[in-house]
């Protein structure tokens, strides 16, 4: 990590001055190498062992994506020994039979520099073999622990002016040097397209434009055709001016210096040409040099950067910027944040360099001071290690560099602008655009968006930090990872002393907490009876005796209706899969919409004529009951309206809970059941992939936390406000199985009224789909533990999350009848549906109803399974404008992976695939066999094979069908 | 059904290579090159009556552009980094240590230890002086620094070119380094330039588990069947896929060397009742020592391609010899089959007849054949970047394979039953019967085996020979690695890299097999291939001219 002049006694985290962890840099060849590339005719050998070139050609051919050709002159434990020179002669002659090149790079490595090669000797006795031999050798001495990439890029552009027998004569009048440093192929492209833009000619160095990132050509071109000639960089000695792009050359490796004190060719170094500033000095330069105005299609791209810098200013105000890289691109992406309004609060050079800090430390300055920002940093010779460190220290919003910062969004949540090489999860490095006017306005695009999209993904968060003040729970959010534990502990505690001092509340059978009756917030309960309006407790007591779930003794009685209004999660469970009954929150709007509130009330008044002793309405998810707390509160407010005694439960994992529990309470809901799997962050960590709230996402143990800090507060709340409520675990073998205990015991203290100790069922494809079951005698002994605390439920079924009826029966398919009677109904029936037509097999009747589409799809969007390998299938009705989700129907029970599984017991797949889709007209999925489509067909189902969006996908096969095709084959496109 | 599509996938036609392909492509070198190279390449001929030799595992020619990597690759890049609770600290100048960081896309998660250091890479960045005046002090204090920041099960130091040279003892410091901190600090003397290739390195880390690692804690496995997997390196998440299979048939896996693997389950490896080498070239040492020492059997399976799948699974409850195992076994193969049968068919019905080309590692380039043939995509041309003789030809050559200077300096360490820890499984006489009846037990028979008459092997193909091969034989897919897969693609043919799988996988056992037809079938039916016919599809075959012959 960095070094740092305070005295190295106090080790601390971050201080470390002998451990690179995650390098900001990479070494001297890489550089060479590199530049090379843009010398026509030019080929590379590196000087070592293998490893160095092949380890250079691999990170250059994934950043440009083009092949890149170094060769190596392969030494070995002998040459280390006896030198190299045998070696770096044959692979100069093996290089010049395969390449013919016009020059060659000799690039020196660590372990050439450290045995001592003469590499210039070796070249000259090589020469005496080769006397006729034309070719140019450009030695470069690189070890890589000279200097990183930044040193090595240089180091051959001044090794070149010095390898190249220079013509001043040859030179055309008024001719310029352009000398580069680091930038990308389309920067290149773009330079030279400026200098003749000014009708000036120039000699670039090095020009990678084609050489790194080449049109497509037909044949592969071993030595690439661009670059610049030799004989123009010849020529170099007799420019009129030398502009130098770079403004920390390292001492000694200044081209323009070189050849201003040989051949008196004066030179300007002038920055990156990045923001305005830059580009205009250098435009200036350019004017002045050719004695022309400036072009005025240039002028234009000069307005349309200015007209981006004001419509972005504001979001760029509030920009906290890490910069990172070499020393050149650091201060040329410094600059352009600082003329913006960005702060960079971090800016870290990988590499020692001498003048960079001062030159940052002034620029960086004025900015911070202008926005009020006390605390900044700039370093060099950083690694990742430290950047990470000031990143989260400095509160900064956005980075600005090379991929190589992909772990610190990926951790932190900050993201990315990847700029500079190496890009390497990302394509197009070879493409980026950051100089002139219109790089610029590219980049400042690129770091304004970047910044948009985080506070679009975040504002929430900030919000209700300021105006929500439930202290808990924005403790825990603000001290996510390093204060969890100790706010656990401490809110525990706290509840505990709570418990020990309201006696009785512990083991609730009588749920109510003492303060709810004082409560002054308007609780809506049964209202007809005055004692228990009276005494709300009186009855959450009768409702309690009448909710089959946690009744026991009342569940052969009554009956209930989980209405599947909330598709969407704000947590992953690894215990769960979401493919098919659980729409992905992080896809808003492409939800598989369940039930709307208004659909919800109608199954609920058909299940309430049909269902005798319906009691209780819950809403179970299939997400959260609370993740889109509008849709379940409008369906509960409706049923609320037409009977007012109807128990209301809900089913959530807590998230949200103490945002919600006065709304809830306020609502009339009774019971509330909460998921809590454990009390330990650590191992509520294992059992959540993720949970997001206010558009964070927390993984981990930070998961875990967040999730147990609401959940207590959010029980803890339910329960002054007189809910009953009762706590699912789910028990996971080897997860949770060994802390089921404590989770009881927590929730006792919490005041929750019921436990239910659940077996977790192993589901394919889930996280934890490998797991043993936890067997039945198991499960019980743990109930019986767990009776110690709160009275343990036996009964439950793990139902559905659109179950009906009793526990003991479910009734869906009754009420599904039911409402499919109703919509033939003429009266309700949609005037769309009515002109829709389709043919039955007998040919002689139409009838006007929506038709059933069954879909495969993993992803609950996209129609993207298999019909073989369909786990279930996702029923939809549509009448051709509307499409509307039926229910998902399982094709198979999942394989436990550790039950034996018996071959014969298995029935045969198709049949039960063709059994769960007999009542549909059509089957839609990415592909069916010729088998299986041969048999729907003979069913009267029709095969479809699309890639589309389920929506989409079920009306364009409703209307081919209705058109009168019978069956719809997928047409592969005719080019493939 | 099971064994019927099986069978059916094995039934090939013979892929048409032009006769002579081999000596076109020599007669473009100069004489010394030509003797050198024409020893790395055979058209396989399996009517003569000696076997064929190939040369391998020795000195690449310098300026040939090989694709081989050095010996701290093949220790700190392959084996030593993807162990996850391991601190592996570069000794040496940086850029080795960038090099290797995140470069292999070998998989890993914390484990119950929370710990996870695949996605760090730490050097103690050498600069000039440290070159000058010995490096020591620095290594000690970075040691240091990265127990008291991750709080790592083991420090591993991993030494690159110059540190050899200027003669750093880090034998010495690990020692130090772990008296005073109590972490286990190993030393692995990986200098780049040792051996010819990247396998130099595998066997130095080899060496320093089986002395430091291996055999330190007796805590016996759950299971009655209990196996380590070896050379299985997680990429793309294979090992998961393998282990989920082993899992699945009720074996368990006691340590993976070294795919999301840790040094924690390494030191009881010697528990497990049987050791599975998926990578025969990498990891074969251990196998052997393990075998001396702890009496532990051993069998070459490979778990990528559907047919190898069930044949490796066959044999380990073979090897285990309980028929409850083995009934286990056959059932959950019905199932994983069952589960893939349609897919396969239809991706076998869009790849049947095509031919690919493979350049990859010392094991793959067999491996995948397997699963191609499953394809019924037939090889025309394979070849290891750093196999040796025996990966290539069988195990009966290892004895016959002469060492030479530069593998001689890669120690060989001879290893004795420990006491106390080695048991003997079976009598020899099961043993013998076992060695009969599965043909993979403690034996591996190498590529050539398995390749067609008239194909194709060649050794350390370069960058030359990978171009003039292709415009030859027309392979309709080549699979190699990130440094050639520029050049093929945009010559019109589609490369597949089988070192990273560009980013998909995995590829393992069975429901790997299907994402890998089905990424093939992808990349073989793009639209993009319809703009831009490779010119050799047209025109004759070396029409053209080579670099310095115009």
């Amino acid at each position: 990590m960095a070094r740092r002049n305070e005295p190295p006694q106090v080790k601390e985290r971050g201080a470390l001055v002998d451990l690179n962890v995650n390098p900001c840099k990479m070494c001297m060849p890489m550089g060479s190498s590199t530049a090379a590339f843009g010398v026509q005719g030019c080929v590379t050998i590196l000087h070592g062992s293998q490893g160095c070139a092949t380890y250079i050609r691999r990170h250059m051919a994934t950043h440009y994506n083009e092949p890149v050709d170094i060769a190596s002159s392969a030494l070995t434990e002998q040459g280390t020994v006896y030198g190299g020179e045998g070696n770096l002669h044959k692979g100069i002659d093996n290089l010049i039979r395969l390449y013919d090149p016009a020059a060659i790079c000799v690039s020196t490595t660590c372990l050439a520099e450290t045995i001592g090669e003469d590499v210039a000797g070796m070249l000259g006795r090589w020469r005496e073999k080769h006397p006729d031999s034309k070719v140019t050798f450009v030695p470069v001495a690189s070890p890589g622990y000279g200097g990183s990439q930044f040193d090595g890029h240089f180091r051959f552009l001044r090794a070149l002016m010095e390898s190249v027998e220079m013509r001043p004569q040859d030179a055309p009048p008024r001719q310029l040097n352009l000398v580069c440093g680091p930038m990308s192929p389309a920067d290149m492209r773009f330079l030279k397209r400026l200098v003749a833009s000014f009708g000036i000619e120039a000699v670039v160095v090095p020009d990678l434009s084609e050489n790194l990132d080449r049109a497509r050509l037909p044949v592969y071109d071993r030595t690439p055709a661009g670059g610049t000639p030799l004989a123009r960089i010849a020529t170099m000695a007799g420019s009129a001016l030398t502009i130098e792009l770079a403004t920390f050359v390292p001492d000694g490796c200044s081209p323009g210096a070189y050849l201003h004190d040989r051949f008196g060719v004066p030179c300007t170094r002038l920055n990156l040409p990045v923001g305005l500033r830059d580009i205009d000095a250098l435009v200036d330069e350019l004017t002045a040099f050719a004695g022309v105005r400036m072009p005025a299609a240039l002028a234009e791209e000069r307005g349309r950067y200015l007209d981006a810098m004001i419509d972005s200013h504001k979001y760029n105000a509030e920009g906290r910027a890490v910069v990172f890289g070499e020393p050149d691109f650091c201060y040329a992406a410094v600059r352009l944040c600082v003329e913006n309004g960005v702060v960079p609060v971090v800016t870290a050079a990988g590499s020692r360099c001498p003048g960079f800090e001062e030159e940052l430390r002034r620029e960086v300055r004025e900015a911070a001071d202008r926005f009020l920002v006390d605390r900044w940093e700039v370093l060099e010779d950083a690694d990742f290690g430290d950047i990470e460190r000031l990143a989260v220290e400095l509160r900064a919003n956005v980075m600005i560099g090379s991929s190589d910062g992909r772990r610190i969004e990926d951790a932190r949540g900050i993201p990315l602008v990847r700029c500079a090489f190496p890009i390497h999860d990302h394509v197009g490095g070879q493409r980026v655009r950051t100089l002139g006017y219109e790089g610029s306005l590219t980049l400042l695009d690129r770091i304004t968006n970047a910044l948009l999209q985080r506070k679009e993904e975040g504002f929430r968060a900030a919000i209700r930090d300021e105006f929500y003040d439930n202290t808990l729970l924005s403790q825990a959010h603000r001290h996510r990872e390093s204060a969890s534990h100790e706010l656990l502990a401490e809110a525990n505690a706290a509840l505990a002393e709570d418990r020990a001092t309201a006696p009785g509340a512990a083991q609730a059978a009588r749920p109510a907490a003492p303060g709810a009756a004082q409560s002054s917030l308007p609780v809506i309960l049964s209202g007809a009876r005055s004692a228990e309006s009276k005494d709300p407790a009186l009855a959450l007591a009768r409702k309690t005796a009448q909710h089959p779930c946690f009744n026991g003794g009342c569940a052969s009685e009554n009956a209930r209706i989980h209405l599947a209004v909330a598709p969407a999660c704000n947590i992953s469970c690894n215990y769960c899969v979401r493919k098919f009954d659980c729409a992905n929150e992080s896809r808003p709007g492409v939800a598989s919409a369940v039930l709307s509130p208004n659909e919800a009330f109608e199954r609920y008044r058909l299940a309430k004529e049909r269902v005798p002793n319906l009691t209780t309405v819950g809403v179970a998810g299939p997400g959260d009951a609370l993740a889109d707390w509008e849709r379940t509160r409008a369906t509960l407010e409706l049923v609320a309206q037409d009977d007012p005694d109807m128990t209301f439960c809900l089913s959530t994992n807590g998230l949200l809970l103490p945002r919600f529990a006065d709304d809830i309470a306020r609502l009339g809901v009774t019971h509330v059941t909460v998921t809590m799997n454990a009390v330990d962050p650590a191992v509520a960590g294992r059992i959540y992939r993720f949970a997001r709230l206010d558009g964070v996402t927390y993984t981990g143990e930070a998961a875990g936390a967040v999730l147990l800090a609401n959940q207590i507060a959010g029980i803890k709340r339910l329960v002054e406000l007189g809910v009953a409520v009762k706590v699912n675990t789910v028990l996971v073998a080897g997860v949770n199985d060994g802390c089921v205990e404590d989770v009881g015991a927590l929730c006792a203290k919490l005041g929750a009224a019921y436990h239910n100790v659940m077996q977790h069922i192993p589901v394919a494809g889930s996280v934890f789909g490998d797991l043993p079951q936890v067997s039945r005698t198991r499960l019980d002994e743990v109930r019986k533990r767990c009776e110690a605390h709160l009275p343990q439920m036996y009964h439950c079924r793990q139902c559905r999350a659109d179950a009906v009826g009793k526990l003991s029966e479910d009734l869906v398919r009754a009420v599904e009848e039911a409402e499919g009677r109703r919509a033939a109904e003429p009266v309700l029936a949609d005037p769309v549906v009515a002109t829709l037509v389709v043919p039955r097999a007998d040919g002689a009747r139409t009838r006007h109803a929506p038709l059933r589409i069954a879909v495969a799809s993993r992803s609950g969007s996209v129609v993207d399974a298999h019909f073989g390998q369909a786990a279930s299938f996702m029923v939809y009705e549509t009448d051709g404008t509307v499409v509307r989700y039926v229910e998902t129907r399982e094709t198979e029970r999942y394989c436990t992976g550790q039950e034996a599984c018996d071959p014969r017991a298995k029935a045969d797949r198709l049949e039960r695939s063709l059994a769960a889709v007999r009542d549909c007209a059509a089957v839609l999925a990415l592909r069916i066999g010729q088998a299986p489509a041969d048999r729907l067909r003979a069913c009267g189902i029709a095969p479809v094979c699309t890639c589309d969006a389920v929506r989409p996908a079920v009306l364009a096969a409703a209307a081919e069908l209705s058109a009168g095709m019978t069956t719809i084959e997928f047409k592969e496109a005719a080019s493939l | 059904m099971t064994e019927q599509l099986l069978d059916a996938a094995c039934e090939l036609e013979a892929p048409d290579v032009p006769a002579h392909a081999m000596d076109k492509v020599l007669d473009q070198y100069e004489a010394k090159v030509y003797k050198n190279r024409k020893k790395h390449m055979v058209t396989v001929d399996h009517t003569l009556e000696t076997p064929q030799e190939i040369a391998a595992n020795v000195r690449t020619v310098p300026g040939m552009l090989t694709h081989r990597g050095c010996c701290f690759a093949g220790c700190k890049g392959v084996v030593v980094g993807p162990l996850k609770d391991a601190l592996a600290i570069v000794h040496g100048p940086i850029g080795c240590s960038f090099y290797t960081w995140g470069t292999r896309r070998h998989k890993a998660r914390a484990g119950e230890d929370g710990l996870n250091l695949v996605p760090y890479t730490f050097s103690t960045d050498m600069r000039e002086t440290d070159i000058v005046f010995g490096g020591e002090k620095k290594l000690m204090a970075a040691i240091e620094e990265g127990i008291e920041l991750f709080h790592p099960n083991a420090v591993m130091i991993c030494s690159t070119c110059p540190v050899g040279l200027i003669g750093d003892d880090i034998h010495a410091v690990a020692a130090r380094a772990e008296e005073k901190f109590g972490v286990k600090c190993i030393a692995f003397s990986c200098e780049g330039y040792k051996g010819v290739s990247q396998s130099a390195g595998h066997h130095i880390a080899s060496n320093q588990f089986i002395r430091r690692v291996i055999g330190e804690d007796d805590t016996p496995p759950t299971g009655k069947y209990s196996v380590n997997v070896l050379g299985e390196y997680n990429i793309g998440g294979d090992g998961w896929e393998t282990e989920r299979l082993l899992r699945r048939c009720g074996i368990e896996v006691v340590s993976v060397m070294t795919g999301d693997g840790s040094v924690a389950d390494m030191r009881r490896a010697h528990t497990a009742g049987l050791n599975l080498v998926q990578c025969h070239r990498s990891i074969n040492y251990i196998a052997e020592m393990m075998n001396t020492q702890y009496g532990i059997d051993w069998i070459k399976v490979n778990f990528v391609g559907v047919n190898a799948t069930c044949k490796s699974l066959r044999a380990i409850a073979q090897y285990f010899g309980d028929a409850a195992l083995v009934d286990r076994v056959e059932a959950v193969i019905i199932d994983e089959m069952e589960i893939i049968d349609e897919d396969l068919q239809y991706y076998r019905g869009k790849l049947k007849g095509k031919t690919a080309a493979l350049y990859v590692g010392g094991s793959r380039s067999h491996h995948y054949q397997q699963l191609l043939r499953d394809f019924g995509v037939s090889t025309v041309l394979a070849g290891y970047e750093f196999a040796h003789r025996d990966d290539y030809e069988g195990r009966e050559v290892k004895d016959s394979i002469k060492i030479d200077a530069d593998n001689k300096n890669i120690e060989n360490i001879t290893v004795a039953p420990v006491d106390g820890k080695y048991h003997v499984r079976f009598s020899p006489e099961k043993l013998e019967e076992l060695k009969r009846d599965i043909d993979v037990f403690e034996y591996y028979g190498g590529m050539i085996k398995e390749m067609g008459n008239g194909t194709l092997m060649v050794d350390d193909l370069n960058h030359f020979e990978t171009e003039e091969f292709v415009k030859m034989l027309k392979p309709d897919v080549f699979f190699s690695g990130i440094k050639d897969k520029f050049v093929l693609q945009k010559g019109g043919i589609l490369s597949r890299q089988l070192h990273s799988y560009d980013y998909q996988g995995p590829y393992a056992g069975f429901r790997g097999a299907v994402n890998f037809g089905h990424d093939l079938v992808m990349g073989l039916y793009t639209p993009v291939w319809s703009k831009v016919v490779p010119p050799w599809r047209t025109e004759p075959a070396l029409a053209g001219t080579i670099g310095g012959e115009e």
